[in-house]
């Protein structure tokens, strides 16, 4: 039984945003994790969930484009917001570019951080379709990857800078 | 959807105050049971390591209009405090205006971190990584409160010991000066900050420092301003540093009494792996160096970093 007290302390708040480019509307605490809403309310389960204060990158996500921790992120935060996970870069379960060249280069090898690290390197690409290896260098020191030794990652993103860099340079892309 | 017990017991109400004067209001009505949350990325990683309790509610800072943004007022660069760190790199008059305070936002956590955490944010911590920067500026803070709205310098702010809590207000804007008050014509502005952590890029400091300065034609150094922070220390302005570089060149006396002042007068909050005086000594070695680089040996040595700004 919940005190009523209690529960008259807590707002109820129904969270309205666009998630993989659908509209989504869930009734939530309001300063619920974001991590927590996709992982257990939406079965999101490709946003990993591990630090728990946005110093690994496991559970990146896209918030109008610009990657953040879902673990830093409250329910109220979200609102209105477009958001993005591992599951909606490309559609119908394809692969984005970054995907492909993560599979194509060995970029993980538990995957665990790869989520994360795939979206913070597409949120990237979008912003700057030619980094240089200190940008890259930079733009990962979020992603934490306790297997691979970065090198076949760097591969990966470079590869992917390589293949779409100059093409789409200045064209928005998540896909 | 049935809210789960313990969700409802952790989860804090949250309040959307449209204006500065209705947060306020909020804030005195709920006292201490409600906390004024910005980018909210600090207050979680606090919640998470058991260092705060989460609070019963939430003021949410981010729904009143008019704290954020950067523009040019009076004189000053203004920053909403609201603005998101990563915000305030990508705005050109911070870059143009504010190099240095700039510079120490590039090292401020992580891309993701910084797209959601606030420069007011960082300050109001008071070991926030931009505030040595923004000492070495001159900046100033605009709080709004039951009594309207109040300038007080930050070099002022930081030095009371413990802010009076009872005080009820919230952090609207920074002001950077724009230089040229104490800039002579021909005179070399200068700048630094350098950030010493135990990795490359997002890592909690262990040292900052920053200065800043004009080197006239003549050789001497003018309007130089020193602070130094990191960690868990709050920074403060390194003022006998400062005085004793006023006026004169910065030749291997001058630079070698700075050192032992520098050394003397940062007082670093205790780390328990990095012992007080390997602090001091690379506060120390940063400052002088940035110094030596304006000298002609530094010069000649590629010292370009401590370029001039304006």
């Amino acid at each position: 039984m919940i005190d009523p007290k209690l529960a008259s302390a807590a707002e109820t708040f129904t969270l309205q945003c666009v998630i993989n480019k659908r509209p989504v509307s869930v009734d939530v605490p309001p300063a619920k994790r974001l991590l927590c809403i996709l992982r257990e309310d939406l079965h999101l389960t490709g946003t990993k969930r591990s630090c728990d204060i946005g110093r690994c990158g496991a559970c990146m996500v896209l918030v109008d484009g610009k990657p953040v921790n879902s673990c830093l992120t409250m329910a109220y935060q979200c609102q209105g917001k477009n958001i993005t996970t591992i599951e909606g870069l490309a559609a119908d379960g394809a692969l984005n570019r970054v995907q492909k060249c993560f599979l194509e280069e060995g970029g993980y090898q538990c995957g665990y951080c790869t989520p994360g690290m795939i979206v913070t390197v597409t949120a990237l690409l979008n912003k700057n379709p030619e980094p240089s290896m200190a940008e890259i260098e930079e733009a990962l020191s979020g992603n934490l990857c306790r297997c691979t030794g970065y090198g076949g990652i760097i591969r990966s993103v470079l590869k992917a800078a390589e293949q779409g860099g100059r093409r789409h340079a200045g064209r928005h892309e998540s896909a | 959807m049935v809210l789960r017990h313990e969700e409802i017991l952790q989860s804090p109400s949250v309040w959307r105050p449209r204006t500065p004067e209705e947060a306020v209001a909020r804030k005195r009505a709920l006292g201490a049971d409600a906390v004024f949350a910005a980018g909210g990325t600090l207050l979680r990683t606090r919640w998470e390591a058991g260092t705060e309790a989460i609070p019963r509610h939430l003021i949410d800072l981010g729904s009143i209009e008019g704290l954020s943004g950067i523009w040019l007022q009076d004189g000053d660069l203004a920053i909403g405090a609201l603005t998101a760190l990563d915000d305030c790199l990508n705005d050109p008059l911070l870059g143009r205006h504010a190099p240095i305070v700039a510079q120490a936002i590039r090292t401020i956590a992580g891309w993701s971190v910084r797209n959601v955490a606030t420069i007011g944010g960082n300050i109001v911590s008071r070991t926030g990584d931009s505030l040595p920067a923004l000492l070495a500026a001159d900046a100033s803070l605009v709080w709004i409160g039951e009594d309207g709205e109040r300038t007080e310098k930050l070099a002022d702010w930081l030095s009371e010991p413990i802010p009076d809590r009872a005080r009820v207000r919230l952090l609207a804007q920074v002001r950077i000066p724009l230089g040229g008050d104490d800039s002579i014509a021909n005179a070399k502005r200068f700048f630094a900050f350098h950030k010493v952590g135990r990795r490359e890029a997002f890592t909690p400091s262990l040292v900052t420092v920053a200065l800043c300065g004009s080197l006239e034609p003549d050789g001497r150094l003018t309007g130089i301003r020193i602070s130094a922070g990191g960690g868990q220390t709050v920074p403060a302005r390194l003022k006998r540093a400062e005085e004793l570089l006023t006026g004169r060149m910065p030749d291997p006396d001058a630079l070698g009494e700075v050192y032992e002042q520098v050394a003397a007068d940062y007082a670093p909050a205790p780390d328990p792996f990095a012992p007080d005086m390997y602090r001091k000594l690379t506060a120390a070695n940063l400052v002088v160096t940035e110094l030596w680089k304006l000298t002609a040996a530094g010069e000649a040595a590629g010292g370009k970093e401590g370029a001039p700004c304006r």
